[in-house]
């Protein structure tokens, strides 16, 4: 058992609730006082504790592919800005600490009478628009300046008070300023409110007691995913799968990885993994941890603590200037939703060579970006919906997948028929099940789903979606799930889109996306 | 007049009859198999000679049903292309790192979902009417099919009902040309929640057609057996009752009333002890619920059970899986767990002669914060050896001394507990620090004296008879109806004379209902709300819908949320009708405070452990102590519903109605 003097069983416990509460609460606070329907409706945001280190002490449970990445933001934040009290840093750069530019995050020293800060609080949040050339600041780009602005660490709060240069340049770069500002001070009442929380603690308790109980988790933590990681056979276990391509060439583009899990511990290494390409899908480190970290803590369990204990006892290894750690200016706004899925399927898949019959089968491995903008001609206004579509999940050795569910690294919720037709110049004609899309075997993949929609405007579509060239895999003989398909619906027939398009829409035209679903398992 | 408040819960019965100016409370073991036994086993028991007017039930038939899947076969009958609805429901997964992740199953299989070629547009227009042929075919199935209950289900009905309402009418006429005079029971989306957002609205039907036969035949089987001239009614999820007769059609309404009446008796007794701002710990055996009134019992409209969202407008209550019954282990990593399984009432806590996993009551026993031959009354005696012998054990393989790890079992359920308060006050906008605790149900006065010493919460609640206080609640629980539809209009273009238009439909509907529940006008109080939010938002607030609603939506909007803009526009989503029926509370007069000894109250002595203190502590029998009593902990005080304990720093106090209150003691506060 890894414990210090003042630690115990129970006060382990205890504390384990309590840093936990503390980003709970954060992202209450962030939820409740934010604006934009990405926020309060979707949940696409994140909030955590870290230590005089930078090390993760605890993060509430929102959205897998901010897991992993947060720690980098903070220490990207305390190397570049040296913090006082009442400072607060933001940034958003993808090269400095951030994953694609809507995540916009907040570092907040927390000062508990040591001369520097004993904790950090940060949160973040997927702001709607951060300008680009598009609205919704999601293009199909080819280098991140035209993603929207990018933010180095910077002190957005100077000594208790708003940097006003700052957040003039932001919103003067945005297209909804108020919505934006709405969000930013949200974003602030979250890190203030943790901050709060851990000086209630230190009077409640003491700052070593504190001390000790933060390092404490860390190492539970680590015990758990050493258990967990010494029941995976010593060994080597490679895999490789393919992203549809980048939207602008038609290149398939491989992603390797090789698992080296020695006794307790792990190296996850992506060489062979293709270089950076043109288009937006690709990752920065950050996202790559983020699906690392994700995986290993399906395998532990739902019960280990989200900390940096649980990364302590696994390397990742990512070769500069590939798809899976882009180097400046690659775009990247499609790394984070398209290529996030695909590297959680390469781990998956090396992974279920080394535990066979622990390991799900592919999931439909996209999710399925759909934005439709324009002038609205019925309510007289620009109009912008974006959304994401979910698919099957892949099947498990003992039961089948779950149809028409995001899996992985996003769990955002579904915009309601009856809300998009109220505020949209749209009409959802079908919103079903996809019906044996699954791939089959003992146990079947979940299906994923089909949604077709009227245009009742003349609007510009755009489509980020994957596997539509290559298949959801099936494992231990199951088949692959269906491929997706999208189509256009124009002068009376259906064509067929590729994965990635642009396209200028007139009124009566009809959008279809099929997503994929989840293979199959067993034979 | 006497009327009877009748509690069923997973190991007790619980009854409270009151003739008006006094109740007398019973209780017995619940009857899982046929719940309606024990029902009328006690009301004979309890209510010979003379039988009482009013029966409210607190039943948990719906909500098992939904819980355990065993409702009703259900025909959906929906618009054709969105069959999937239920299904996908909102396309996100219950927990995020598990490959194991399940959805709910589904409580309508894929062959017993009926398409149907009709469609509505958000503004109300009718695009295609229902072909008559289509329906009767669908009928016909339904019926091949043997299905027991149907959903109509149709996109934007709220705005409409005129498809739904013609298909409703084809079925019904279908089946009686087919079955006869027994068609099966429908449920229809705009009248049960007349609300947009399609797949609460569908599931909120569909749960309802589910439920509602399995609560038809229970209270069917009640009703035939209770003396005649009684008149039967039902608790509801937002803290009113309704009759027997509309709950056998609207069983959805009661999925969440389980921890309703303790919310609404806990308020009452508050209220009328002289606090309106209390934090409400009703801790049972397997969970406990945390409420919280600020002035009157909050309500929320989103709520989810079993998998199935409910829109309907509930009493907001957070659950957390900690109770008597939870059991403590150690896990892998050596940290110390209790929860969220529970011992149950079977085998139950090692010092009930069988369990064999140490539970917070076991851990209560160890440490003198349970009498062991008071428990219940004295009907079951705890085995104390027992416990501490498992206890021994437990801290043999933790390394540490067997108090110090009863009181880490009861250090541990209490932080899940105060970080339940936390989620219901702090991130609701309240500080607990300006609120009441009134705790109980069985073992919540255990833990209230920590819990308010964490949450510096100034002052606890103990009511007379505290375990049977949910049945309590059902006696004073008026009989209510809510009526709801969404509109989706400018709050800036919309008069009160246009709000008077929209409301005086569903006030005509309320006061009808409730007259023929038998309310005179004056007995009837109606409330008008609104649903509003600031356009491009998805949440809503609910306000009164005064003349100054604009002004009220905004100051809501910041109080909430923390922030407001009077300059963006507000859009009204939907309007809301409360409305109940008052029904005749029992009176409680104050009694004189007392400055008489109360030596005769003291029935024993308890070895109790405070961390390093241990103390032979006072045992009281509440029956004998008396208003303007007053005494230092630590003390136990039983009674037998439940034990109450005050530790060391606090003060307890009887006031004029035998509420026990307790404060810090004065050298205690900082």
């Amino acid at each position: 058992m890894a414990c210090s003097s003042m630690v115990d069983a129970i006060t382990l416990e205890i504390f384990k609730n309590l840093f936990g509460s503390v980003a709970e609460e954060m992202g209450v606070v962030l939820q409740r006082t934010g604006f934009s329907p990405n926020i309060k409706e979707r949940l696409d945001f994140s909030c955590a504790v870290f230590d005089q280190k930078a090390d993760m002490v605890a993060q509430a449970a929102h959205i897998p592919v901010h897991l992993g990445s947060m720690p980098l933001s903070v220490q990207s934040a305390v190397q570049d800005v040296p913090m006082e009290p009442g400072d607060v840093a933001i940034l958003n750069d993808p090269y400095r600490g951030g994953t694609h530019l809507p995540d916009v995050t907040m570092v907040a020293p927390v000062f508990l009478g040591e001369p520097r800060p004993t904790f950090y609080v940060a949160s973040r949040a997927h702001h709607a628009d951060v300008g680009g050339s598009t609205p919704g600041s999601m293009p199909l780009s080819t280098s991140i300046f035209q993603e929207g602005l990018r933010i180095p660490p910077l002190k957005i709060m100077a000594k208790g008070k708003p940097v006003p240069d700052v957040l003039s340049m932001f919103l003067a770069n945005v297209r909804t300023p108020e919505e934006r500002e709405g969000d930013i001070s949200a974003q602030l009442a979250a890190c203030a409110t943790g901050g709060k929380r851990l000086a209630e603690m230190t009077a409640r308790y003491g700052l070593d007691e504190l001390k000790s109980h933060a390092a404490a988790l860390q190492d539970y933590s680590e015990t758990l995913m050493r258990q967990c990681i010494s029941r995976i056979p010593s060994g080597r276990y490679g895999f490789q799968d393919f992203m549809d391509d980048d939207g602008v060439t038609d290149e398939k583009i491989p992603i390797v990885v090789t698992i080296t899990v020695e006794h307790d511990s792990a190296t996850i290494d992506f060489s062979g993994t293709a270089a950076q390409v043109k288009g937006c899908v690709n990752a920065v480190l950050a996202i790559t941890v983020s699906c690392v970290f994700y995986v290993f803590r399906c395998l532990a369990g739902e019960n280990i603590p989200s900390n940096s204990g649980c990364m302590r006892p696994i390397t990742v290894s990512a070769p500069l200037g590939t798809l899976v750690n882009a180097l400046p200016p690659a775009a990247v706004a499609g790394g984070n939703v398209e290529t996030s899925q695909r590297i959680v399927d390469v781990l998956l898949g090396a992974l279920a060579k080394a535990l066979p019959r622990q390991i799900p089968a592919a999931s439909c491995g996209s999710m399925n970006n759909v934005s439709i903008g324009g002038y609205d001609c019925i309510r007289r206004r620009p109009f912008a919906y974006y959304e994401t579509l979910a698919g099957g999940m892949g099947a498990r050795p003992d039961k089948d997948g779950v149809s028409a569910v995001h899996s992985h690294m996003t769990n955002t919720m579904n915009t309601p028929v009856e809300v998009i037709e109220n505020a949209y110049p749209l009409r959802v004609l079908c919103y079903n099940i996809r019906q044996d899309s699954g791939g089959s075997g003992v146990r079947r993949g979940g299906d994923g789903l089909i949604r077709e929609y009227e245009l009742l405007c003349d609007s510009s579509v755009s489509i980020l979606s994957e596997r539509r060239r290559y298949a959801p895999y099936g494992l231990d003989g199951g088949k692959d799930g269906r491929r997706g398909e999208n189509h256009l619906f124009r002068n009376g027939e259906w064509k067929s889109l590729p994965s990635k398009a642009n396209l200028d829409c007139r009124k009566g035209e009809r959008l279809r996306i099929m997503t994929p679903g989840g293979g199959g398992y067993g034979r | 007049m006497y009327s009877l408040g009748v509690d069923t819960g997973g190991t007790f019965t619980d009854f409270v009859l009151s003739d008006g100016r006094r109740i007398r409370v019973y209780k017995i073991p619940s009857t899982p198999q046929n719940p309606a036994a024990a029902f009328l086993k006690g009301v004979r028991e309890l209510c010979h000679p003379a039988a009482p007017l009013f029966v409210t039930h607190g039943s948990t038939v719906a909500t098992n049903a939904l819980l355990e899947r065993k409702g009703a076969r259900v025909a959906l009958v929906t618009t054709a292309g969105f069959e999937s609805v239920l299904e996908i429901g909102r396309q996100n997964r219950p927990s995020l790192y598990d490959f194991e992740v399940e959805k709910p199953p589904p409580l309508v299989s894929r062959e017993n979902i009926f398409g149907v070629h009709e469609r509505a547009l958000y503004d109300g227009t009718i695009l295609n009417e229902p072909e008559k042929r289509e329906i009767e075919a669908i009928a016909e199935a339904i019926i091949a099919r043997h299905c027991e209950s149907v959903a109509i289900c149709f996109l934007h009905s709220y705005a409409n009902p005129k498809n739904e309402r013609l298909v409703e009418e084809l079925i019904e006429r279908s089946m009686r040309e087919r079955c006869g005079n027994s068609p099966l029971p429908i449920s229809v989306s705009h009248r049960v929640l007349p609300e947009y957002r399609e797949y609460e609205r569908f599931s909120t039907t569909t749960v309802n057609a589910y439920v509602s036969p399995k609560m038809s035949v229970y209270l069917g089987s009640i009703e035939k057996d209770l003396p005649e001239g009684v008149r039967l009614r039902v608790m509801q999820s937002n803290g009113g009752s309704m009759s027997a007769s509309a709950a056998r059609k609207a069983a959805a309404q009661t999925i969440l009333s389980g921890p309703a009446g303790g919310v609404i008796g806990a308020f009452e007794v508050a209220r009328t002890a002289g606090f309106e701002k209390v934090i409400t710990l009703d801790m049972g055996g397997t969970s406990t619920d945390v409420g919280l009134c600020d002035g009157s019992v909050s309500l929320r409209t989103r709520s989810t059970v079993a998998g199935c969202p409910i829109g309907i407008p509930v009493v907001d209550i957070h659950t957390v899986g900690a109770g008597g019954g939870s059991i403590a282990w150690l896990d892998s990593a050596g940290s110390l767990r209790v929860g969220p399984q529970s011992a149950g009432a079977e085998p139950g806590p090692v010092c009930y002669g069988q369990g064999r996993s140490l539970t917070v009551t076991d851990a209560n026993l160890c440490l003198g914060r349970l009498c062991a031959s008071r428990f219940l009354g004295g009907r079951i005696t705890l085995d104390f050896d027992r416990a501490n012998e498992h206890m021994l054990k437990f801290a043999n393989d933790l390394g540490i001394p067997a108090d110090m790890a009863a009181e880490g079992i009861l250090r541990v359920a209490n932080a899940t507990m105060e970080r339940a308060i936390r989620v219901i006050s702090v991130e609701r906008g309240h500080d607990p620090r300006n609120f009441s605790l009134v705790a109980f149900g069985g073992a919540g006065p255990m833990h209230a004296c920590d819990l308010a010493r964490a949450l510096c919460i100034p002052r606890i609640v103990i009511p007379r008879n505290a375990g049977v206080l949910s049945a309590f609640g059902l006696l004073i629980a008026d009989v209510s109806r809510d009526f709801s539809k969404t509109v989706l209009l400018r709050a800036e273009d919309t008069s009160i004379p246009q709000l008077d238009t929209l409301f005086s439909p569903l006030e005509e509907q309320a006061l009808e209902e409730l007259t023929r529940e038998g309310f005179s006008r004056e007995e009837i109080i109606l409330e008008r709300r609104l649903d509003a939010r600031y356009v491009g938002q998805s949440y809503e607030v609910t306000i009164p819908a005064g003349g100054d609603f604009l002004s009220c939506f905004h100051s809501e909007h910041l109080r909430l949320y923390g922030h407001s803009n009077g300059a963006w526009p507000v859009e009204i989503v939907n309007v809301r009708l409360a409305a109940a029926g008052r029904v005749e509370k029992p009176q409680f007069s104050p009694v004189e405070e007392t400055r008489d000894s109360f030596c005769s109250a003291v029935v024993g002595k308890s070895r109790m452990v405070f961390g390093d203190l241990k103390v032979d502590a006072p045992i009281y029998d509440r029956s004998e102590l008396h208003g303007g009593n007053r005494f230092r902990g630590p003390a136990l005080v039983v009674e037998m519903s439940a034990t109450t304990v005050v530790t060391p720093e606090f003060e307890a106090g009887v006031d004029s109605y035998g509420n026990i209150i307790m404060t810090r003691s004065a050298g205690e506060f900082q």
